[in-house]
């Protein structure tokens, strides 16, 4: 038998409600600001993908009235793979819906959906449209493109972190049924109970993780990252989106202890947190891999190597 | 399961001392253990037992390369997937290289020997593995912070390729096609990074280069002032970028002539085969490929493998 990588391989998508008529404030922000290649858009829904990535979306935001996560999206290898992780969700008394093809999302394959401990929703699909790279697939030059010069302009979406009143059901059901691993992890000072942790399913260079759990309020997001090339770009970034009059964090740019990552935390119109990273943790799918282990009284140095102060802020969900 | 990682690479080299001196003072290893004259060391953020196994020897060379796999199992699996597309396999006893576990190796169709194995002994990170600071150290070598893949040369590119995706399941991200469709150089992934493994045109059983990750162009900077600064031989273009891949790249020897490689850059790739079409590159434009700011590629480059 030939070996196979099985289950969750990549972080797909993350689905946000935003509250903003026609999309209007948001649409220049994610294509204008951030830099961010428009690919679809409809009456009530965009979609958007980083100038790196091949498939049809990383991104999608849907007009709703109120404001709020909708789901995140994974992809696995295939539908042998769905059959298998429903049945292990399932297990454990958490129902799960099956969408046939192009539902809810045109383009996505079959998918399950399902809602963790955390309270929020996860969608798993081995299928989402490839429009191939927007830089071409025949020698092309590994640039950002023309028309994204001047803003920050990811190379990928690299992580999703969400919060929850009850981070360690999170992290363990990530683990135990999703087969997340922990890169790194944050307890009480008597090490007992999980307040925050990285999680990764694949070997991956850049960031470390592909969701990560903060302690706050059930169902919410707390920030979704993007891939940058290395720090010096995240500097530059700062000055373009400070002269587009965005919304930075106190922390500015900064080494985030806690994933290694070199990190730059900012606000969409709408409020919601955005990271720009590079560097971090180079992670393993391995289960003997171990996580770096932080204590509570660590955690100003685990958030921000650089800043002297707490950004109490920072722990706060933001949508 | 499958494989995770490109684990090492186990080294002949005709001075053990010197090679040792080189992959700490210069590429910033840290040595981790020395068994029967072989010394093993490890870049400072892997938190496994050695990347690089130096071999005393009579020459130059590539003595296998290691993957590691996430399941016990998969020592089994692949041996028989491997015997069955014709290869020949062969057993390691735990501890047989050290700070490692049982293993199997597969010789591959262009000679290489390849060695899976499950279990590494952990030596943690250089920073600590409890509140550390995020710096794995900044006092010597360069600001390496893992091994990350490594090219090896092969008469049939293809047929390797073919092996390596058909029995351990690698993905192949780019590729370049000589003018007849013989692909010339493979990159292949077993995770979400570019190319865990890469093959190129040449002997079979050779080395390439061994590329060690660094997190920033800077880095890569700095890497070819520290190579400049203690006389260690470069390739002539210095600090350049791979069209391929798009990342920033130095290449230099140790003191055997086995290549190295620091480069940084960010790719994902998405972790299985056939999920996105592979970059193919055409010989037409393989200089800008290779070396993207000289556009040129100098004969030396694919005729020095050891």
């Amino acid at each position: 038998m030939s070996l196979k990588h099985r289950g969750i391989v990549q972080l797909g998508y993350v689905r946000i409600g935003l509250n903003d008529s026609r999309l209007t404030k948001s649409r220049e922000f994610y294509s204008d600001t951030l830099g961010l290649l428009e690919t679809q858009v409809s009456p009530g829904r965009a979609c958007f993908r980083c100038w790196h990535e091949p498939q049809q979306f990383s991104l999608v935001i849907d007009e709703t009235p109120e404001n709020g996560l909708i789901e995140v999206g994974f992809q696995v290898r295939d539908d042998e793979d769905l059959d298998q992780i429903q049945a292990r969700v399932e297990a454990t008394g958490i129902p799960v819906t099956r969408c046939p093809a192009d539902t809810p999302l045109a383009g996505l394959g079959a998918s399950i959906s399902f809602v963790i401990p955390g309270g929020q929703t996860l969608r798993l699909f081995a299928e989402n449209r490839i429009l191939g790279y927007p830089t071409g697939h025949d020698s092309p030059d590994w640039n950002t493109p023309r028309q994204l010069r001047g803003t920050p302009a990811p190379l990928f979406i690299n992580h999703v972190a969400i919060t929850t009143p009850d981070p360690a059901a999170t992290i363990n059901f990530l683990k135990e049924v999703l087969e997340f691993r922990l890169s790194e992890i944050l307890t009480k000072d008597d090490g007992s109970t999980p307040l925050a942790g990285l999680l990764f399913r694949m070997s991956k260079d850049v960031g470390g993780q592909e969701i990560s759990v903060f302690p706050g309020d059930a169902g919410r997001l707390h920030h979704i990252a993007f891939t940058k090339e290395d720090a010096s770009d995240i500097l530059t970034d700062g000055q373009y989106l400070r002269e587009d009059g965005v919304n930075i964090d106190i922390y500015g740019p900064t080494r985030q202890s806690f994933g290694k990552t070199f990190s730059l935390h900012f606000f969409d119109p709408m409020g919601v947190r955005l990271e720009l990273c590079s560097g971090g943790r180079v992670t393993e799918n391995h289960p003997e891999f171990e996580p770096v282990r932080w204590t509570e009284s660590n955690l100003n140095k685990a958030l921000s190597f650089y800043d002297n102060k707490l950004n109490d802020s920072f722990l706060a969900a933001s949508l | 399961m499958a494989l995770t990682r490109f684990g090492y690479a186990s080294l002949q080299v005709m001075d053990v001392d010197a090679a040792a001196r080189h992959y700490v003072d210069i590429v910033g290893l840290r040595e981790t253990d020395r068994v029967d004259g072989k010394v093993y060391l490890q870049a400072k953020d892997n938190q496994d037992h050695h990347c690089i196994i130096l071999n005393p020897s009579d020459s130059a060379g590539l003595e296998s390369i290691g993957f590691k796999v996430n399941d016990p199992a998969d020592l089994d699996n692949a041996a028989a997937a491997a015997e069955a597309a014709g290869a020949n396999v062969t057993r390691i006893a735990a501890n047989e290289i050290a700070g490692q576990g049982e293993g199997v190796q597969i010789t591959l169709p262009s000679t290489h020997l390849l060695t899976l194995y499950y279990h590494a002994d952990k030596i943690g990170y250089a920073c600590g593995m409890e509140n550390p600071d995020p710096v794995g150290s900044t006092e010597t070598g360069g600001k390496v912070n893992h091994l990350d893949h490594c090219l090896i040369s092969a008469e049939n590119p293809a047929e390797v390729t073919e092996f390596l995706v058909k029995v351990l399941d690698f993905g192949q991200s780019e590729r370049a096609m000589d003018p007849g469709g013989n692909m010339m150089i493979s990159f292949l992934f077993c995770g979400n990074t570019m190319h865990d493994l890469a093959l190129g045109p040449g002997p079979n059983g050779h080395l390439h280069h061994l590329a060690f990750m660094v997190d920033d162009r800077g880095d890569v900077v700095r890497g070819v002032d520290l190579l400049k600064e203690k006389g260690v031989p470069t390739f002539d273009y210095g600090l350049s970028r791979h069209g391929i891949g798009g990342v920033q790249t130095v290449y230099f020897h140790d003191p055997s002539g086995n290549r190295n490689e620091f480069f940084s850059g960010a790719y994902v790739t998405p972790g299985i085969p056939d999920r996105v079409p592979p970059i193919t590159w055409t010989m037409d434009h393989l200089t800008r490929g290779a070396f993207y700011y000289e556009n040129a590629v100098p004969e030396t480059f694919f005729d020095e493998t050891t």
